[in-house]
């Protein structure tokens, strides 16, 4: 069973189990306070009650044994107290407590009086903690005098400084704890932060190696890491470009060797697989490339570049020429790498035509809510493969159905493309759309 | 001087316009002398038999030294370079080369390095193929190289590091078209090398034919059409699309010229 009120953060998970913990010893100190508090109040209550009771058995001794009725009538009693004289002694409660008969009988026999006048005899009943007590005592000429009193509870919290300096510690604690912690795990939370940042940018800033020791050694750890993963694709970068690279010389040779093949269309033929294989060289270097290449960022008329990447591609495929449209303003200026952009749009474009069967571009200038270019490349195919979208986008990647020799490719367009688009700090989203076929937005800051 | 190259010019024009395409060595005293540097010995003996195969004299060299030596015995009408060669590299080649002469210079550059195309056209270089080349399209180059040159109306020699008309900047060796103010206009390869060819000869009719020679081997399969609709589409990125162009004018039987003072800097 999971727990619907524990909470996800590891901020509030540990606040949550150290307040707790708080709450806990707070709990156990106020109830000691207070336990320690009651024994006090009834010792006090036992010293009180002794007092008053001596005070009104020196009143009722000192006075004629035939006055001592009317006395008792007309004198004034202490709050909670009522006496009476008798034979006997009281006998209507349980004696009491061993321990409340010693301190109420010491502090009883510290009241200092004649010594003719003591009483002979006491006898307590009741408990404090039961708040009734009788008291008799035997007067010198044999009455019993006794006296009942009720005794308020013990308030171990009547102090009004106690309760807030409680509730002031309390806070201060749970303040400064959270506090603590937050401090302390805000690094995880930078580390998770650079380890995403690294998954899309691996040029990212390394992490700050200060503060304390722990974190110091995580932070430089995972520079580490992010410098290995930099060199490892760098590596591989330089493989394929060096693949590729390589591959000019003889694919050049091919083709010269090619026009002295007297079989026109053996050679056409020839002529065409190599055209293939250049293509798939290209785009290797290309990929190579992008990661490398720092082409300045300038003014350049996106709408134009559109068009031009729709004629290139319909120039390439004449029978598709009809189904590449461009929509929206004829001009519109954005600061881009101009080489590397207009790759990425023909990338997406040439994905459209082959997988669709053409593409309708459309270029939504940033407006109120939105501040962004979007470009929208539209097509009219059987859409995306179910299944992971995200995956598209791995290097040699393709759909399901592009193994295949119509459409080609090495499957580094979507790579490079999002390399490229990214790189401008936008982003490239593939999804279905709605009355079928593939949409491809392209968002582009101003 | 001039006269007689807008007499040649007027020459060419009639004769397109009443002929096929012919080739332009027709126009050429001599078979064209051809300097092929690479350092691949497979690819400069290949390289030689097509483009002897294409009624081309040629020479091949393994580097610069030896391109050196071969120049300086020798009379060429164009040298093919590639870019990447074992020692003294093929840029430093050109620019001794440049300083010699105006030769025309068609480079093999190395796929997608930008920089060594750029430093190599703005060097002086005529213009570039990206290995592994095309043959055919090499060989479209290089006749359009040369038909340039015999055209040429200036003196030859250094190239225009931008040329400027109607606010509009070219920038051959970036291959870039900047409107005026100064943004971008993406153009097609083709569109590129038709915008060149206008702005280097402002106010002079370009026939079909030329055009077409210059889109050749950069487009897949040029054909009468390519030409309007290349020219449709730069009219469109002039913003030259009106009623009636102002910048690129059709000239009546059939060519185009551009209408506009174009300044070299």
């Amino acid at each position: 069973m999971k727990l619907r009120l524990w909470p996800q953060s590891l901020v509030a998970r540990t606040t949550a189990t150290l307040l707790a913990v708080l709450a806990l010893v707070q709990i156990a100190g106020f109830t000691i306070t207070a336990l320690d508090r009651i024994r006090l109040q009834r010792f006090e209550q036992g010293r009180h009650l002794a007092l008053r009771v001596m005070e009104l058995y020196i009143t009722v001794a000192k006075t004629p044994a035939e006055q001592r009725a009317e006395l008792l009538r007309i004198l004034k009693m202490p709050a909670g107290f009522s006496a009476q004289l008798s034979d006997k002694p009281p006998a209507s409660l349980l004696i009491s407590p061993l321990e409340e008969q010693r301190v109420i009988r010491l502090n009883m026999a510290l009241v200092p009086m004649p010594h003719e006048l003591r009483p002979s005899e006491v006898s307590l009943l009741g408990s404090l903690q039961e708040g009734r007590m009788m008291i008799g005592l035997r007067l010198p000429q044999g009455q019993w005098l006794d006296i009942t009193a009720t005794i308020p509870s013990p308030r171990p919290w009547y102090a009004p400084g106690f309760l807030i300096a409680f509730v002031v510690m309390t806070v201060i604690a749970g303040g400064v704890i959270f506090w603590t912690v937050r401090r302390l795990i805000a690094p995880v939370a930078t580390l998770a932060e650079a380890a995403s940042h690294l998954g899309r940018d691996l040029h990212a800033p390394p992490l700050p190696e200060n503060g304390p020791t722990e974190l110091a050694r995580a932070a430089a750890a995972f520079n580490q890491m992010a410098e290995r993963l930099r060199r490892f694709v760098q590596d591989r970068t330089f493989l394929l470009a060096a693949i590729g690279h390589d591959l000019r010389t003889p694919i050049t040779r091919l083709r010269l060797r090619a026009e002295f093949i007297a079989d026109d269309e053996l050679r056409s033929k020839i002529l065409a697989d190599l055209d293939e294989l250049e293509t798939m060289v290209q785009a290797t270097m290309a990929f190579g490339r992008t990661a490398a290449s720092r082409e300045p960022l300038a003014p350049i008329d996106l709408a134009e570049l559109v068009r031009t990447v729709l004629d290139e591609v319909g120039d390439s495929k004449p029978e598709l020429a009809d189904n590449l449209r461009y929509e929206g303003p004829s001009h519109f200026t954005v600061h881009a790498r101009s080489v590397a952009l207009k790759r990425a749009v023909a990338n997406l474009v040439t994905n459209a035509a082959a997988y669709g069967g053409g593409a309708r571009v459309v270029l939504h200038p940033p407006s109120g809510e939105n501040p962004q270019v979007r470009l929208e490349i539209d097509d009219d195919g059987p859409g995306l493969p179910p299944g992971d979208i995200e995956s598209l986008f791995e290097p040699f990647r393709r759909g399901e159905d592009s193994r295949n020799r119509e459409t080609g490719g090495v499957g580094l367009g979507l790579t490079i493309a999002r390399d490229v688009v990214r790189e401008h700090g936008g982003e490239i989203i593939l999804s279905n759309r709605p009355e079928g076929g593939t949409r491809a937005t392209i968002l582009l800051p101003v | 001087m001039q006269a007689r190259f807008d007499k040649m010019q007027q020459k060419a024009t009639t004769l397109a316009r009443g002929l096929h395409y012919s080739p332009f060595y027709k126009f050429m005293e001599q078979t064209p002398h051809i300097l092929v540097v690479d350092d691949d010995r497979e690819i400069r003996d290949l390289l030689a038999r097509f483009l002897q195969l294409h009624q081309m004299r040629v020479t091949t060299a393994r580097d610069a030294r030896e391109a050196r030596r071969l120049w300086t015995q020798g009379h060429y009408h164009l040298v093919v370079l590639d870019l990447m060669l074992p020692g003294e590299s093929g840029l430093d080649f050109a620019r001794w080369l440049r300083s010699e002469s105006a030769v025309p210079i068609v480079m093999l550059t190395a796929m997608g390095e930008e920089t060594d195309r750029i430093v190599g056209l703005e060097l002086g270089a005529d213009d570039y193929v990206a290995k592994p080349f095309n043959p055919r399209e090499l060989l479209a180059r290089i006749r359009a190289v040369l038909r340039r040159v015999s055209e040429a109306a200036e003196p030859r020699g250094q190239r225009a590091q931008v040329l400027r008309f109607a606010g509009w900047t070219l920038e051959p060796a970036r291959r870039r078209l900047l409107n005026p103010s100064g943004v971008e206009v993406p153009l097609t390869a083709g569109e590129f090398d038709l915008m060149l060819a206008f702005a280097e000869r402002p106010n002079r009719v370009l026939t079909r034919d030329m055009l077409l020679d210059l889109l050749r081997g950069r487009q897949a399969g040029p054909f009468d059409r390519a030409i309007d609709v290349a020219i449709s589409r730069l009219r469109r990125k002039l913003e030259d699309d009106g009623r009636s162009a102002q910048l690129i004018k059709t000239v009546r039987g059939g060519g185009y010229v551009l209408a506009a003072t174009v300044e070299r800097g």
